[in-house]
């Protein structure tokens, strides 16, 4: 049976894991929220600081999701974890800044250009993390369980023994980040279902 | 104090947002695509072509001149001060 062992939710003013609050936006900080996290959470990965919000969205929950479940790391070969990513406004957040960096600042931005596809998060995770598994962004009008359910059950009766899924809902001030760890061989979690992933979601 | 470097050093660390590096952690003379040096990538160095055109008004359009200025402070200096005269 398939379930989802862990989760972590991202917000305009919190950050949790399953559930426990790991980190509360200070307004009064400087620099970004996502920033905050990071330096929180006593990451070290200097390549974060390039990154674009959606993959800095991306990076921060899967990071938080392996802290809490080591067992992500050490269980599977690096072809057995697959992603499955999708959220409503693509790439749009960095597409906006891109377009500012040539109508404003005089010249395209090529460190913003290279994050111009939603798809990028999912290399930043495979390169960290070295994993070779299948994975797809998609586009979706709303967060949409059945589709995670059902993509997610195909993933994991071909070959993935566990999918890292996310709707990674990142566009200016707007927050709504929910990834999860769905597993196949684990004892303990919720069913891997659309009613559990709607009332998990929150959104 | 070399102003044009330090201004270079300053101006790396903004358009690379080098968040975690300060100038004085730049030595003029580090390899700046070297992982000894700053560790910078192919997208870097084209930041650095816009951050040439932008902070200094200089157009790189030979790779080859990249190659050479783009070594550490020190050579781009010396590119921005050559092109400059």
């Amino acid at each position: 049976m398939s379930l989802i062992t862990t989760y972590c939710h991202l917000s305009a003013d919190q950050c949790s894991v399953n559930g426990k609050v790991v980190s509360t936006r200070e307004r009064s900080a400087a620099g970004s929220w996502f920033k905050q996290i990071y330096k929180e959470q006593e990451f070290v990965y200097p390549k974060f600081y390039k990154m674009d919000a959606l993959s800095q969205a991306g990076f921060l929950a899967s990071e938080l999701i392996k802290r809490a479940n080591q067992g992500i790391v050490n269980s599977y070969k690096d072809d057995e974890i697959a992603m499955l990513f999708a959220n409503q406004s693509s790439s749009a957040d960095t597409d906006l800044r891109f377009m500012h960096s040539y109508e404003h600042n005089g010249a395209p931005s090529p460190s913003l250009f290279v994050y111009t596809l939603p798809n990028i998060v999912l290399g930043e995770i495979a390169i960290i993390n070295k994993w070779y598994g299948e994975n797809m962004f998609a586009v979706l009008p709303k967060f949409a369980p059945g589709f995670f359910a059902d993509y997610g059950r195909i993933l994991l009766s071909t070959g993935a023994k566990a999918v890292l899924c996310g709707w990674l809902g990142v566009l200016g001030d707007h927050i709504e980040v929910f990834v999860w760890l769905v597993e196949n061989e684990s004892e303990n979690g919720l069913d891997f279902n659309k009613e559990n992933l709607l009332e998990l979601a929150g959104i | 104090m070399d102003n044009l470097k330090e201004d270079l050093k300053k101006q790396i660390i903004e358009q690379l947002n080098l968040e975690d590096i300060t100038p004085t952690d730049i030595a003029d003379d580090a390899l700046l695509f070297d992982d000894g040096g700053l560790g910078l990538d192919s997208i870097d160095a084209l930041e650095l072509i816009v951050l040439l055109e932008k902070y200094h008004g200089i157009q790189v359009v030979n790779p080859e001149e990249g190659k050479v200025a783009f070594r550490s402070i020190d050579t781009m200096a010396e590119y921005i001060r050559k092109r400059k005269s």
